[in-house]
């Protein structure tokens, strides 16, 4: 299940200079398998990872404590269950996999908190409550449970409730099944906190918190023919303020945005997102690295942003022609296409995130290297997640990849790359600079130093 | 772009990659299946567009060293169609292969500009069958030869039958083999990008995302639009009352050209034969329920039917009986296409080829299983019999490769 938590001083930190100072702290959390999906809730205090073998494990920051004035902004495990476990589909001979492919939190209305986990065909609305306290002094069992003997009791008693250590308890309130054909690669809840879609392949559904039993289609894209399919979905959101607004992104680099107002199947998009394909670059691999892995709306709700294998592009929703910023991840890929589809690295799904005030994206890449943009200055940084290059309180270097020519010292060259450790999944506190980075089974947060 | 991997391997790695997603936990990614055949399919193109460049050269060079020779292993026909009008000697020469000696000498690539010629029949019977082309392709591009100064226009129009006729006749001998467009460096033929990958959708060929093709190629709409003019008022019917139209037999079976050599008098007509067998093993052929290719016209099946073994026994002593449709159309007995055919289609191929076709045996025995077992699918592709030959796989790669990941 979840591992220890092991904290060195290092700070993540910018200021005027001319270089970024960065420093971080960070927190290495061993996963006992790999993670698959990580995101922090509305506030920020809780963190949650799922995994590939259907566990989740949530964080939980650190409270300020006088006692122990280093440990602000320390996460540790607050909560570990088993989310999903493998099915086997009997009718079509499929076993369903038990990998969490993505958690979506709902915002907090009382001291409970929920999410949305999902996996390749079902997805589940968890409740994790603490317990603090204990009911003692019960009349008809002992303080360990043992029943006592009716002809014992004398007296009666009003149990107390009395504090115990804390429990975190976490329970399935509602599963929503059997309504994807096609494996589910998206879940986003809407702004107005009762309804939530879900996407697969071909298909997405709207469904109401409360209802398992019934969701509605929304988009259906499968055609008459399969022979005829050309693209598929991967990934879709819902606006985070109109709450009839989403968007969702396909396999051909484009992205459309409905309104479920204009109609009840969202079959004809409002708005269609595309970037004419430069025919200069065309390739055997073209249509692989213009698929969109992951699409999601600025804070502001007025840009979205797209990763597709080699960049990422943020759109102004006002804008359908082209992206207004595309920034290049890992460009020095571009003439490795081949060799990454031998081994199947152009089929990873690299996913983006915004910082709280949208002025910076997060993406991860290859090498255990991750991808910051800052949009207001145009500065970019590559950083690396690992035990080796995270000296406690020291500052963390950026890394440079050499495309050619002479390697500097401290640049890597491309061939030297280790396309096994790959950053897929990364996330940003909504408020705060502290970022999440899974990298492969380990889970690293990095946090702003505060002065 | 640069690869390091050929087209060929590339093929062979996809149609892995394909294979393996089978076994694969959590099922098939029906994502990154669909990836894969974008992959197959921009393979697939210059593959093909690098194979006829390469046997059009050689053809270059075999038509240089030969003077034409007659046909004289194809059966005297010319009369004995009913309905034939003296129009016919308006057509230029047009013949099947090179001459006798010139294929003696050069059998294998013949035979594989034949075969290559076949699995171009076939993208362009798709594109053909969906706008119900009714006169054969023979009767057209015999009718274009005829007018050797709009030759290229008309020519163009059927790529597929012109790629049928070596430039033997001096008007005509480089000019099938033109790309659409004149240029310097021409293709063989021009290519049947998405219209042909997409086979019921050839009008809106930008609706599949195409690469464009090797620079030069003709735009796909240009391919898809013979149907639009096909050739002089005059030949359709004579043709179509002769032989039956492609579009008469489906779209298995439908790939049949038919010239007309008028040195000769003999007309020749060209099934393509493996296809031909594999729509017989599926029960709704409608040629195989003919005993004759068309009505009224049994001599002209009979001489067909003769004039084919014997063309063959003539021809290169590599070819297989039981390729190229020995039997008559009607109840033949399923011969299973060789799998070493494929080695002769690519003599110099590397290990990675005859996996290819594994592959394909392998896949094409278990892919109608595949699509049986999801109750979700749609049609399901028509099953073959026997083993498919990788060439084949190479051919209908395109509708292929999209039921393959249809699910």
């Amino acid at each position: 299940a979840g591992g220890g938590c092991c904290c060195c001083g290092l700070f993540w930190y910018r200021d005027s200079s001319p270089k970024p100072h960065l420093v971080n702290r960070f927190c290495i959390l061993l996963a006992a398998d790999v993670i698959s999906t990580v995101e922090f809730n509305y506030s920020g205090d809780l963190l949650a990872t799922g995994d590939k073998g259907g566990r989740v494990v949530i964080f939980q920051r650190e409270q300020e404590n006088k006692s122990r004035p280093h440990s602000r902004g320390e996460y540790n495990v607050y909560s570990t269950f088993q989310s999903h476990e493998p099915e086997f589909d009997y009718l079509k001979s499929l076993e369903i996999e038990e990998k969490i492919n993505k958690i979506r939190w709902l915002p907090q209305q009382n001291a409970a908190h929920f999410l949305l986990s999902t996996n390749d065909k079902t997805i589940k609305l968890w409740k994790i409550s603490e317990r603090d306290k204990r009911a003692e002094g019960y009349n008809l069992k002992d303080e360990d449970g043992r029943l006592r003997d009716p002809f014992r009791i004398t007296a009666l008693r009003v149990p107390i409730l009395k504090p115990m250590d804390l429990m975190v308890e976490a329970s399935p309130r509602r599963i929503f099944a059997n309504a994807h054909t096609y494996h589910i690669n998206s879940i986003s809840v809407n702004s107005d906190h009762e309804t939530y879609l879900s996407a697969d392949d071909l298909r997405i559904n709207l469904w109401h918190l409360e209802i398992t039993d019934r969701s509605f289609n929304i988009v259906d894209i499968k055609p008459a023919n399969m022979e005829e399919l050309t693209e598929v979905i991967t990934a879709a959101e819902f606006h985070p303020h109109q709450c009839n607004v989403f968007v969702y992104s396909s396999s051909k680099g484009t992205i459309r945005l409905c309104d479920m107002r204009s109609s009840a199947l969202c079959d004809r998009h409002s708005k269609f997102f595309e970037e004419p394909e430069d025919p200069s670059s065309r390739s055997f691999f073209s249509e692989i690295i213009s698929s969109i892995s992951d699409v999601k709306f600025s804070h502001s709700g007025r840009y979205m942003m797209t990763r597709d294998y080699l960049s990422v592009k943020v759109w102004d929703l006002n804008m359908e022609s082209r992206p207004v910023e595309t920034h290049q991840v890992h460009e020095y890929l571009r003439s490795k296409l081949c060799s990454l589809y031998e081994n199947d690295c152009i089929f990873d799904k690299f996913e983006c995130c915004w910082n709280g005030s949208d002025s910076a994206i997060m993406t991860g890449s290859y090498n255990n290297f991750f991808r910051m943009f800052d949009r207001d200055t145009r500065r970019d940084v590559t950083l690396e997640a690992s035990r080796e290059s995270s000296k406690p309180r020291a500052s963390l270097k950026p890394r440079k990849v050499c495309t050619g020519g002479k390697r500097k010292k401290d640049e890597i060259s491309v061939d030297s790359l280790d396309f096994n450790k790959k950053i897929l999944h990364t996330a940003w506190h909504p408020a705060d600079n502290v970022i999440a980075v899974a990298a492969t089974n380990n889970l690293y947060i990095f946090q702003d130093k505060i002065n | 772009m640069e690869c390091a991997l050929d087209a060929q391997s590339l093929i062979s790695i996809s149609l892995r990659k394909i294979h393996s997603s089978r076994t694969q936990r959590g099922g098939i990614k029906l994502h990154k299946n669909l990836l894969v055949s974008y992959v197959l399919r921009n393979a697939r193109q210059l593959y093909l567009s690098e194979r006829y460049a390469e046997l059009y050269r050689r053809q270059q060079q075999q038509q240089q060293q030969q003077p034409p020779h007659h046909q004289h292993q194809h059966q005297h026909l010319a009369y004995a169609a009913p309905g034939m009008p003296a129009s016919a000697a308006d057509f230029g020469p047009l013949q099947l292969g090179g001459g006798g000696d010139a294929e003696a000498r050069e059998p294998a690539a013949r035979h594989q500009l034949h075969q290559l010629h076949q699995l171009h029949q076939l993208h362009l019977q798709q594109q053909l069958h969906q706008h119900q082309h009714p006169a054969p392709r023979g009767c057209a591009a015999a009718a274009a030869a005829g007018a050797p100064a709009g030759g290229a226009g008309a020519l163009s129009e059927l790529p597929g039958c012109a790629a049928l006729q070596p430039p033997h006749g001096a008007p005509h001998r480089g000019q099938p083999l033109e790309p659409l467009q004149p240029g310097p460096a021409p293709l063989p033929l021009p290519l049947p990008p998405p219209a042909a990958l997409c086979p019921r959708d050839p009008r809106a060929p930008t609706a599949c995302s195409a690469p464009s093709a090797p620079p030069g190629a003709a735009p796909p709409a240009a391919a898809a639009s013979p149907p639009a003019s096909p050739a002089p008022a005059s030949s359709p019917g004579f043709y179509r009352g002769a032989y039956p139209a492609p579009s008469d037999f489906g779209l298995h079976c439908s790939s049949q050209t038919t010239v007309l050599d008028l040195d000769t008098h003999v007309v020749t007509t060209v099934e393509n034969g493996y296809l031909h067998q594999d729509c017989c093993a599926s029960a709704h052929c409608p040629c195989c329920g003919q005993g004759a290719p068309g009505p009224g016209l049994s001599s002209a099946a009979g001489c067909k039917r003769k004039y084919y073994p014997g063309q063959e026994e003539e021809e290169d002593d590599e070819e297989d009986a039981g390729e190229l449709g020995a039997e008559p159309p009607g109840g033949a007995p399923f011969a299973p296409c060789k799998r070493a055919r494929f080695e002769d289609f690519c003599p110099d191929s590397s290990p990675d080829a005859s996996n290819i076709s594994n592959l394909i045996s392998i896949f094409g025995s278990g892919f109608s299983g595949l699509v049986s077992r999801q109750p979700d699918s749609s049609e399901q592709p028509p099953p073959l019999n026997g083993q498919l030959c990788a060439k084949q796989a190479l051919a209908s790669l395109g509708a292929w490769t999209r039921a393959i990941v249809a699910f």
